[in-house]
């Protein structure tokens, strides 16, 4: 079970805050909401990287990673697919217009 | 972008053809890491990022550039479907209706606020803009320009029923008198 | 005990019934495959007849062969029919036939739910080809995009039909998942671990998942569909607070990760023939694992792009254009890892292999059309035609039905036992794969140069007229073609030689068996050491039939099988699959009652067919069990393992914990669709929020105390061996109390007056739903304590209803929550 979370966390992360970030988009662009603007889309996208980062170098600990050899390394290229898709996908609130 | 397809898929074929044609490989776990390195780190990974990246900031730019921004020249109308009608209103010419029948200017940016009366529609005008769609309760802006006058074809793009084939309508761009005679009511 | 001998006692054991009988009956999965395999490939003729019709009305300008209504119920019906009757359904059959063979265990983890899943996919397929062929079938394409969906559009019963239909079949395609997880998981032979397992079985997996977490966000969304269709409940209506791009959502979260759901399968397809056809093993295990599980979860990213043209600000589409781009990087991965395998070996052309290389020329050029619509400009233009239209058959014929015949052709000496006489094959496969390509390559370019999907006819003179026919000409050799395949498949299983065991020459361990498969599929279970076991022991299939593996005495009169821990392929616990039943077929057709209820408006039968239902599963778990324990078993090789029902974490418990990830994502997409109504749907606030009195909170945390408290206590004092009465009446009062709590919602808010007070209803409605199951399980649980099934040393079903309890907690603290929240805060 935990070899199973240990492959399917990083991933499964990268799902949440690219979820969170566009739905902080759509607040921030809703006229329902007041404008928090850039910054905090900049913040979210710097938190999920930093999170991705932690979660990296976490399977790479000996406290977390896995006893299996097949294991850690399938785990440890997730987790850099994941720290590679955050930065990836969440590039559009730098350079991007925000609510056009 | 057709032919940078063209040329990944007949690298990709190229590739196919070669492995059939070549003789049998030296066969050990040392010789299979090497491929790895090759075949899953350089080509699966680096290649395909590489590409992707350069397709994706092209994309990005391009997009941004067609959005509707706002500016002095720009000219606003409205256009409102149903099934299977489009009827269009003017911001310089306010309880003017016109159906079937966009009137523009040509040579000047124009934003379309698009909406919907019943189901979800979709406003397209192929040699002016990309697609967008109508959707009940939102207003949509989407940005057309036409460079000269005359009659430019659109239709509704999104499926919305038993008279969807008809479901058409003109977008008619008017060189700057036309343009001014239109707005002060007559009929073109 | 002779070989021989022992096959007729595990067959005796093993064996569905005799006769006519046995259809209805079975249990067994090779029977239940091959009969899946079957009713997919029937829906499939009826999805390419509708094709056809499409292409021959399209053959010409203003064709009058059909008009728009009836066009419009065949190319709804043709994509409906593709994706939801055969394309998940085969790759259902083919896991449900072949996974047990490949992991080397006699059966997937729940016997019966594999028929009872079969079942409400015939039944709810079968409501839907009635509508076809009554003439009264969907027609809003095979999205049904509310509002043209809804009520007020499409006020007939065939969008019902479409609603209820799919979700009856729907039950099977979850019903499968949760079975293949568990299977993958835990039943697998000994010294299998992890990365010893076949590729194809971690595809199965990934599929697996993603269709537990891929189906809720549809299911929801045709519930909440068919609510306001019958109900009046506005979710997608802006009039009154509802929003019809929350369908889009709800469609899209699901409809993407469809994608990948069947191309994932034919890509573990791919993985497991192709290096068979190059003489070698494939290039990078470990690296194609990776890139499946990666597919598997960015898909999950991708679904906006559907929905580039709704006016979703840029910043938002190009989130979605780049997970789109991003996407391509684990199927290139994959692409280039099989290339290596082929260029590491020496291949061989036949013809699996010849439908392996279809699939690459297709499928890449599907990708790569795929690419291009991942850009955001190039969409707002090419979105809703023909090329849209050319672009999914390429990904979805070329990157699944190709490798599904390089499948069949495979393992169809593995089904029948005989070998390929008459060389049909050979002839369809040029037919198809020139067919198809004449065909989609000029619907692209029609696509190109502007011709709409779903228009029912087009006028002269815009150029489209020669494209057309061209594209319609090539649609019907290619339908030639796999009718020809048929005919090849009909001719060679009736009359043609009987063939060797393993005719590929294949390493993994569906060939250590003899074929046609006998019922039992091994006489005795191996212990493995590596990922290709018939190149390591290629006299492993003698040494099993003699019993030289576990298991391997079939005297105890019973259907065993061995269960292992996750990771490590370290033995864990003996399981006893159930016998023959009808069980699932009638508890399919009583459920089936539930959905004709809902499309005839006959609400009294929909109380009826649940309760109906309730008490079939009551029946259903009863059987199971024992009333005194039996100690370790033995399972040969001087190993002995206790029963799964004398631990505390049994096959239900694992079943209970996948389905609740299931069930979780269903509500998760509901506190999406109420996240997403409250920040962007038109029309809100609405005219007022719930105001909850002091009772409602103070009741739900009572409830949820005293319920997750009272089980337990039962636990505890049942492994102290005293009796469990007092913690189970005390997790019954806590189910009433949030009960009582989740009907505050309902009474404090009128259903169809905002889509506000309908959200708070579905999830006030959800969260009822589970108060009473939980505690209905706790007397159930009761009942089984007093009976003498559950006791300190049988504590599994404790563990299974402790399960569903917290997660009815859960779901009641965050439901009710967000429910509460708005009117605290006004």
């Amino acid at each position: 079970m935990r070899d199973i979370l240990r492959i399917s966390v990083p991933l499964t992360i990268w799902l949440a805050s690219f979820s969170a970030v566009y739905g902080l988009e759509g607040l921030v662009c809703s006229d329902r909401w007041a404008q928090a603007g850039r910054g905090a889309l900049l913040m979210a996208w710097a938190a999920a990287i930093v999170l991705q980062i932690v979660l990296l170098l976490a399977l790479r600990s000996t406290r977390f990673a896995s006893p299996s050899g097949f294991v850690r390394g399938v785990s440890l290229a997730l987790a850099g697919v994941a720290l590679v898709a955050t930065a990836w996908t969440l590039l559009p609130v730098a350079v991007t217009s925000l609510c056009l | 972008m057709l032919a940078g397809a063209t040329a990944i898929f007949l690298f990709v074929m190229a590739l196919l053809v070669l492995a059939f044609l070549r003789g049998p490989a030296p066969a050990s776990d040392e010789a299979d890491e090497g491929r790895e390195k090759v075949w899953i780190v350089g080509l699966g990974l680096g290649f395909s990022l590489t590409v992707l990246a350069a397709l994706l900031a092209y994309g990005l730019i391009v997009g941004e550039r067609l959005l509707p921004r706002p500016g002095p020249e720009v000219v606003t109308v409205r256009a409102e479907g149903r099934q299977w009608k489009w009827s269009f209103g003017y911001a310089d010419a306010p309880g003017r209706v016109t159906e079937g029948i966009l009137h523009i200017p040509a040579g000047r940016p124009v934003d379309v606020e698009i909406t919907s009366a019943d189901v979800i529609h979709s406003f397209w005008v192929p040699r002016l803009a990309g697609k967008l769609d109508a959707i009940p309760g939102y207003v949509n802006v989407l940005r057309i320009e036409a460079w000269t006058p005359g009659d430019y074809a659109g239709v509704s793009s999104e499926y919305n029923g038993p008279g969807y084939k008809d479901h058409v309508f003109t977008v008619r761009a008017h060189d700057e008198d036309g343009w001014i005679a239109f707005l002060s009511g007559e009929e073109p | 005990m002779s070989a021989l001998r022992r096959h007729r006692a595990l067959t005796r054991i093993w064996a569905s019934d005799p006769g006519w009988k046995g259809w209805f009956t079975t249990v067994n999965h090779t029977d239940l495959g091959r009969m899946f395999l079957l009713v997919a490939v029937t829906f499939f003729v009826i999805g390419g007849i509708l094709a056809m019709l499409i292409r021959a009305q399209l053959a010409t300008p203003r064709s009058a062969f059909m008009g728009p209504d009836i066009y419009n119920q065949v190319f709804t019906m043709h994509g409906t029919i593709m994706m939801f009757l055969f394309a998940i359904p085969l790759f259902e059959g083919l896991a449900v036939y072949l996974l047990p063979k490949l992991l080397g265990t006699r059966d997937l983890a729940f016997p019966r739910l594999t028929a009872y899943g079969f079942w409400c996919y015939v039944f709810g397929g079968s409501l839907l080809i009635f509508s076809l062929v009554a003439g009264i079938a969907p027609d809003s394409g095979w999205f049904m995009y509310p509002p043209l969906s809804s009520e007020i559009a499409s006020p007939g019963i065939n969008t019902d039909f479409w609603l209820l239909g799919i979700t009856f079949v729907e039950i099977s395609a979850i019903c499968a998942a949760v079975e293949i997880t568990v299977t993958v998981l835990r039943y697998r032979t000994p010294g299998m671990s992890l990365p010893q397992m076949p590729i194809f079985a971690w595809y199965a997996l990934v599929t697996a998942v993603m269709i537990l977490t891929g189906f809720p966000p549809l299911i929801l969304g045709s519930i909440l569909l068919e609510l306001e269709r019958a109900f009046g409940m506005p979710f997608f209506q802006a009039d009154h607070g509802g929003d019809s791009l929350l369908w889009q959502h709800l469609f899209w979260l699901f409809g993407h990760p469809e994608v990948y759901i069947i191309f994932l399968p034919a890509a573990g397809v791919v993985s497991t023939i192709l290096p068979v056809m190059a003489r070698t093993t494939l290039l990078g295990y470990g690296w194609v694992v990776a890139a499946a599980v990666t597919l598997g979860v960015l898909s999950f990213g991708l679904w906006v792009h559907h929905m580039f043209t709704t006016g979703i600000p840029h910043m938002g589409l190009a989130f979605f254009s780049a997970a789109s781009t991003l996407v391509a990087v684990p199927t290139g991965v994959q692409v280039f890892a099989w290339i290596g395998t082929i260029w590491k070996g020496s291949p061989q052309l036949r013809l699996p292999m010849m439908w392996i290389l279809a699939f690459f020329v297709t499928f890449v050029i599907g990708g790569l059309t795929g690419v291009m619509v991942a850009v955001v400009p190039f969409d707002w233009q090419a979105h809703d035609t023909h090329f849209i239209v050319a672009h999914l058959h390429y990904v979805l014929v070329g990157g699944f039905v190709f490798p599904m015949l390089a499948a069949l052709y495979y393992w169809m000496p593995h089904v029948t036992g005989r070998k390929r006489f008459f060389k049909l094959g050979e002839t369809a496969f040029w037919l198809i794969a020139l067919g198809f390509h004449v065909t989609f390559l000029a619907v692209h370019w029609v696509g190109l140069l502007g011709q709409r999907r779903r228009i029912h006819t087009y006028d002269e003179g815009q150029g489209w007229e020669v494209i057309n026919l061209i594209a319609s000409i090539g649609g019907f050799v290619t339908a030639i073609g796999f009718a020809l395949v048929i005919v090849d498949v009909a001719v060679n299983a009736a009359v043609a030689i009987r063939g060797s065991r393993d005719p590929w020459r294949a390493g993994t361990l569906e060939w250590a068996m003899p074929t046609p498969p006998p019922a039992y599929n091994f006489a005795s279970l191996p212990l493995i050491g590596s990922r290709n076991p018939l190149y390591e022991d290629p006299d492993l299939p003698v040494r099993l039939a003699r019993g030289e593996g576990y298991l391997g005495d079939p005297s105890r009169d019973r259907r065993e099988t061995l269960t292992l821990e996750i990771a490590s392929g370290k033995p864990a616990y003996l399981v006893i699959f159930p016998k023959n039943t009808a069980l699932p077929v009638v508890m399919a057709f009583v459920t089936g009652g539930i959905f004709v209820g809902m499309l005839l408006k006959l609400y009294w039968l929909v109380p009826l067919a649940a309760s109906g239902v309730a008490a079939l599963v009551a029946r259903w778990v009863w059987v199971l069990g024992s009333r005194h324990d039996e100690g370790p078993q033995e399972v040969g090789q001087g190993l002995a393992l206790p029963l799964a029902t004398e631990v505390a974490d049994p096959p239900g418990w694992w079943g209970s914990l996948v389905l609740l990830l299931g069930n979780a994502t269903f509500f998760g997409s509901l506190l999406f669709g109420y996240a997403f109504l409250w920040t962007v749907a038109p029309n809100w606030p609405p005219p007022g929020y719930l105001q909850p009195d002091l009772l409602g909170p103070v009741l739900l945390l009572a409830g949820i105390a005293l319920s997750m408290a009272g089980i337990r206590l039962a636990d505890r004092r049942l492994r102290r061996g005293t009796g469990p009465w007092l913690g189970l009446l005390l997790g019954l009062a806590g189910a009433g109390a949030v009960g009582v709590a989740a009907a505050s919602l309902l009474l404090g808010t009128s259903h169809d007056a905002h889509a506000y007070d309908a959200t708070v209803w579905v999830i006030g409605g959800y969260v009822l739903f589970h108060a009473g199951l939980t505690g209905a399980m706790t007397i159930f649980l009761a009942l089984r304590a007093a009976a003498g099934y559950v006791s300190g040393s049988r504590i599994g079903e404790v563990q299974i209803v402790r399960l569903w309890i917290d997660y009815t907690a859960a779901v009641a603290l965050l439901g009710l929550g967000v429910s509460w929240l708005p009117g605290v805060l006004t």
